[in-house]
């Protein structure tokens, strides 16, 4: 719970300065008079507005988030007592989300283009693999686990593509 | 009688063997893909959406049926037997479903469920060829205004129902995706907004290469952060539940079926609100609302027939209105587009078979659901033994695939990574997905529609609030605003209060 409203804070402001910059942005459009085009019509109406919108939600978050914080450490105050740190299990959450994110990247933005679909993928499965698994016991069951679904994975996704979808491949 | 025979005669034109054959494969894959934590309807039918699309139209639209209708269907598996909702419409079966396995009744829990949602299926599909021509109709008469306050309202409803509560974050949620968008060249003039001199996003940001990133890789690393859940629980020995359990509880069905396909049929909201509506719905009728949570076969039959009935129910606005329902529905419609099929209120006049197709496939989907769903959730469940880390990155190979398929552009599989970090982040904080997917969806209706409308009255906004149908819809949307405020809640229900003593 604290640390979601800590976010909320965060991104209200976030938010808030988005919706300002899309504001200002929707203003400074072309209203494109120099083409006849009725001034109602100019490409800047629509976002200005749904930037104004979201500029009175970020607002609205923003000072609930800070009153929010501010009930907080009055309550912190009186208790006395610290407020109790995130648990290390939310660590280790944040952790996996993190490898996973890399991996992913590393693949997408990395790998795909550089290395033939087939080997990249395979070595994306077969790193995936690895990196989780090596939370269970039998780490050789592991890597030979990996190596198989990583030479299934490049096979099928490559074969099912380009023959059976006639899909292009990245 | 016209609409019927082009009813009978759409179901008899699917018997054919090549349909049959995708009927039962695009089914067993959608009933895979809702079975596993991790993939949602929504991805499901986003990628066979990406790898169909060189397919004739009709097959295409019918494996992507097949494929939603097993995905809401396939998720109960795993809600019975895990605790583990297969898609969110699913949670709902997890109160009831999984106190059932428990108590050694896993098998008859399964086999309520399939029975449930063919029966809710085939109402939500009778619904969906009796409303949606009559749908249709009335759609002729909006026009502009009408068409700006209809994005508006879906956006702001969807807000306000799936963040219950905390609607701001809905209504958050559901602005940025009609912000997000705007960008890209604008319907009008093709003026390149927000894109700073790059062609990549002068062609917008493409629809489903957002939601397989929001739907997709977002979930993915949803699903690798938590640590291990367990394996699977044996499915006991009978499949087939008791006829009577069924039978008796014909109200209730029947309710839910009702109670279902009005969820779908409102816009963003979709098959979780259908199992849950249902399933407050039955509680509160049951005359032992008590065992309701501990293992009540008819808390699970009512999730179930919702959730289900929400199918065709999110079916009909997609095909009257072009507004998602819900959003796999959302993912339909662009596949519609994508295909050639130009929903909207104009569909009984420039493709008038094309809904009572649709009902079609939703009736050889049910009955897809009911036959392999008895016959073969055994063997089925071995799909679940798959460890994570087996199954995740090839997901995440499908969904860079899927994404580049579409236009074969690398800014496509950027979207859909950039949609899957935000996706991500959003969810951690606690921001509905359904009004960020409906809000990209609209972006587009509501901006032309404005604009014109602006047009039309020369920058008045009188009209929006005037013209008899905006009136109501300018209404429901300030009556949805001011019922997602605490205090006007707390002194409407003073105010109820105070009348009734």
């Amino acid at each position: 719970m604290p640390a979601d409203r800590r976010g909320d804070l965060w991104f209200s402001l976030l938010l808030t300065a988005l919706a300002l910059a899309v504001v200002i942005e929707s203003w400074r459009m072309p209203r494109l008079e120099n083409l006849g085009v009725h001034p109602m019509s100019a490409p800047g109406l629509t976002p200005g507005v749904i930037g104004l919108v979201l500029l009175l939600l970020g607002l609205l978050l923003l000072v609930r988030s800070l009153r929010e914080r501010r009930a907080a450490a009055a309550r912190a105050a009186a208790s006395a007592a610290p407020a109790a740190p995130a648990a290390t299990a939310a660590s280790g959450d944040g952790a996996r989300a993190l490898l996973a994110t890399v991996l992913c990247l590393v693949y997408a933005l990395g790998l795909l283009g550089r290395l033939p679909f087939f080997w990249a993928t395979g070595l994306f499965v077969f790193a995936f693999v690895v990196a989780f698994a090596l939370e269970r016991p039998r780490p050789w069951r592991t890597l030979g686990g990996a190596a198989a679904m990583a030479l299934f994975s490049a096979v099928s996704v490559t074969l099912l593509f380009e023959r059976l979808f006639l899909v292009q491949l990245p | 009688m016209d609409g019927l025979s082009a009813f009978a005669t759409a179901i008899a034109a699917f018997a054919t063997p090549s349909s049959l054959f995708n009927i039962v494969w695009a089914t067993l894959l959608g009933i895979a893909v809702g079975m596993m934590p991790g993939l949602t309807a929504t991805l499901g039918v986003a990628l066979m959406t990406t790898l169909t699309f060189r397919l004739a139209a009709g097959d295409a639209i019918l494996i992507l049926i097949c494929t939603y209708v097993g995905a809401i269907y396939g998720g109960s598996r795993t809600a019975v037997l895990l605790n583990i909702p297969g898609t969110p419409a699913n949670a709902a079966s997890t109160l009831d479903g999984y106190p059932l396995a428990r108590a050694g009744r896993a098998g008859e829990a399964l086999g309520i469920a399939t029975v449930g949602s063919f029966l809710g299926g085939l109402f939500g599909m009778l619904m969906l060829v009796l409303i949606a021509p009559e749908l249709a109709e009335f759609g002729l008469r909006f026009q502009s205004f009408e068409f700006v306050w209809l994005a508006i309202f879906g956006v702001v409803i969807a807000g306000r129902i799936t963040a219950l509560d905390d609607p701001i974050k809905g209504w958050i949620a559901g602005f940025l995706g009609l912000l997000l968008a705007q960008v890209g060249q604008e319907g009008i003039h093709a003026h390149p907004r927000f894109s700073y001199g790059s062609t990549d996003l002068a062609g917008g940001l493409g629809l489903l290469p957002a939601l397989v990133g929001a739907f997709g890789f977002a979930e993915i690393l949803c699903v690798m952060k938590q640590a291990n859940y367990e394996t699977v629980r044996d499915a006991g020995r009978r499949i087939l539940p008791r006829l009577r359990d069924i039978t008796t509880r014909w109200w209730t069905v029947l309710r839910s079926s009702v109670f279902g396909t009005t969820m779908g049929i409102v816009p963003g909201v979709g098959e979780d609100m259908g199992a849950w509506v249902s399933y407050a719905a039955a509680r509160r009728a049951s005359r032992e609302p008590q065992t309701f949570g501990k293992g009540n076969t008819e808390g699970l039959l009512a999730a179930e027939t919702g959730n289900s009935a929400a199918v065709p129910g999110a079916i009909i606005p997609v095909l009257t209105l072009a507004v998602p329902g819900s959003a796999p529905a959302a993912v339909l419609l662009a596949a519609m587009f994508i295909h050639g099929v130009r929903p909207g209120p104009m569909i009984m006049i420039e493709f008038p078979n094309f809904v009572f197709e649709v009902a079609a496939m939703l009736f050889w989907a049910s009955l897809a659901i009911l036959v392999l769903g008895l016959a073969l959730t055994r063997p089925m469940l071995h799909v679940l033994r798959v460890p994570r880390e087996y199954l995740m990155p090839l997901v995440f190979v499908l969904c860079v695939v899927g994404s580049f398929a579409i236009a074969s552009r690398v800014f496509d599989v950027w979207v859909m990574l950039g949609f899957g970090l935000l996706g991500f982040v959003l969810r951690e904080m606690n921001y509905p997905m359904a009004p960020l997917v409906l809000g990209i969806v609209l972006g587009d209706l509501l901006d032309k529609n404005f604009r014109r409308a602006m047009v039309l009255s020369e920058g008045s906004l009188e009209p929006l609030f005037t013209r008899p149908i905006s009136a109501v819809l300018a209404l429901l949307t300030l009556a949805v605003v001011l019922w997602g405020i605490a205090p006007v809640r707390r002194g409407v229900a003073k105010l109820f209060g105070a009348g009734k003593s």
